[in-house]
């Protein structure tokens, strides 16, 4: 592989490296056990319930977890890491958010995910390749890439973009979370004041793969949104909200986005916050006590 | 117990790939702990498959092409592909617990198509 690596990779440009003595793949799906029905050759499942959370806590792995997972798929300094799943992505681009927040350079995300792969008839193994045990890079915890709610009010009060990315009946405060979401609620429905709506889905393409730079930013200003200035996204649990996070930095290049995860199951829950219903971006209130000092 | 590193330029790697093990175990016992004070959790019976493999294996075909569904004409591929014949697949659509719903042209996957989709998985996954 090139010393030129990602954001990006096509299953054709996947297909033709696949075997290469540094190229490390993971499929990460929404259902694990998709994988199972047959994977891309070589490629480690790695699943977001456990591989990407902390077991205990709501948080990302500490860094001595996810360097067990490093070790156990095979990644080292000099690994090309590629990342695919179901779902358009959603979990790939979150493993790859929370990779490249622990330190890991070069990733890339397969454009058009399992979807593409299949529909490009490229071949399917259901061989489970064997745990790895390499040396892998010491994972450090950029904080930079990664928002709280202190930090959402900080920029929408800055006149950032806040960015939210779900469902337009989950921002309008219609549904709390779509049908078969019933364990990612909240205890109220509504979107955060001074969110944009911008759905993860403006990104895609009709054939499941990404948008070309260009739409991206006609759909971006189509919003409202500045190109310039930093932004935050958030979605329910924080996997949608790292696709979009993925776009804006990765395939943009925006400078200083950041994805907020504790996203709405967070904020929608957390007592006197504010929160909007409708249609309307509307305003931050004067203050928000439990996040802002008096 | 710490393996005796290599060399003096390959203890600091060896101690933190040994100290990443120690944490994950530790990582472990923590959620088996706490597992233990909380007690078990009520066994779940493994979901039986209650249709044809190849009724679970459409609604998985539609899965497999992503959020934004399918059109008639890739469904009733979907369909042929797996022994049905185009009049034979209104049935997913019919009733409380339909298994996909049409929204203009697009076929999508309903909650009770997605909770079927599971449990085809577990059950092959058993």
């Amino acid at each position: 592989m090139s010393r030129a690596f990602g954001p990006l990779i096509s299953p054709a440009q996947l297909a033709e490296h696949l075997g290469a003595p540094n190229l490390v793949v993971l499929e990460v799906n929404e259902r694990p056990l998709v994988y199972n029905q047959g994977h891309i050759r070589g490629a480690h499942n790695v699943d977001w319930h456990v591989d990407l959370q902390d077991p205990v806590l709501r948080d990302v792995p500490g860094a001595a977890a996810l360097r067990a997972l490093w070790s156990r798929v095979g990644i080292t300094r000099a690994s090309d890491v590629v990342l695919y799943g179901d779902q358009h992505n959603w979990y790939a681009a979150y493993g790859y958010w929370l990779f490249r927040m622990f330190g890991l350079k070069r990733l890339a995300i397969l454009d058009g995910g399992r979807q593409a792969w299949l529909q490009a008839d490229l071949p399917k193994d259901r061989d489970i390749p064997a745990a790895v045990s390499s040396t892998p890079p010491n994972p450090k915890l950029d904080p930079s890439l990664r928002a709280s709610a202190r930090d959402v009010v900080a920029l929408v009060r800055a006149g950032g973009n806040l960015v939210d990315v779900r469902s337009a009946a989950e921002y309008r405060g219609d549904i709390i979370a779509e049908p078969g979401y019933l364990q990612e609620g909240a205890q109220r429905a509504g979107h955060i004041p001074g969110a944009t709506h911008f759905p993860w889905e403006l990104a895609i393409a009709d054939d499941g793969r990404f948008q070309g730079p260009d739409r991206l930013r006609e759909l971006l200003r189509g919003r409202g949104l500045d190109e310039g200035a930093p932004a935050i996204s958030y979605c329910r649990i924080g996997e949608r909200s790292a696709h979009t996070w993925f776009v804006l930095s990765e395939l943009l290049g925006m400078r200083d986005v950041r994805n907020y995860d504790g996203s709405w199951s967070e904020w929608g829950s957390m007592v006197g916050l504010p929160v909007v219903k409708g249609p309307e971006a509307g305003a931050l209130p004067g203050s928000v006590p439990s996040l802002e000092a008096a | 117990m710490i393996p005796e590193p290599p060399s003096p330029d390959g203890a600091i790697p060896a101690i933190r790939e040994e100290l990443a093990r120690v944490r994950a175990a530790m990582q472990r016992i923590e959620a088996a702990l706490t597992l233990l004070e909380n007690g078990p959790e009520p066994e779940r019976p493994a979901r039986a498959r209650t249709r044809p493999d190849r009724y679970y294996l459409v609604l998985l075909g539609v899965y497999e092409r992503g959020r934004q569904g399918v059109d008639s004409e890739q469904f009733g591929r979907l369909g042929a592909e797996h022994g049905y014949d185009r009049r034979g697949l209104g049935g997913y659509f019919v009733g409380a617990r339909a298994s996909l719903r049409r929204d203009g042209d697009r076929i999508h996957l309903t909650a009770e198509g997605l909770a079927l989709i599971d449990e085809y998985l577990e059950a092959a996954q058993a």
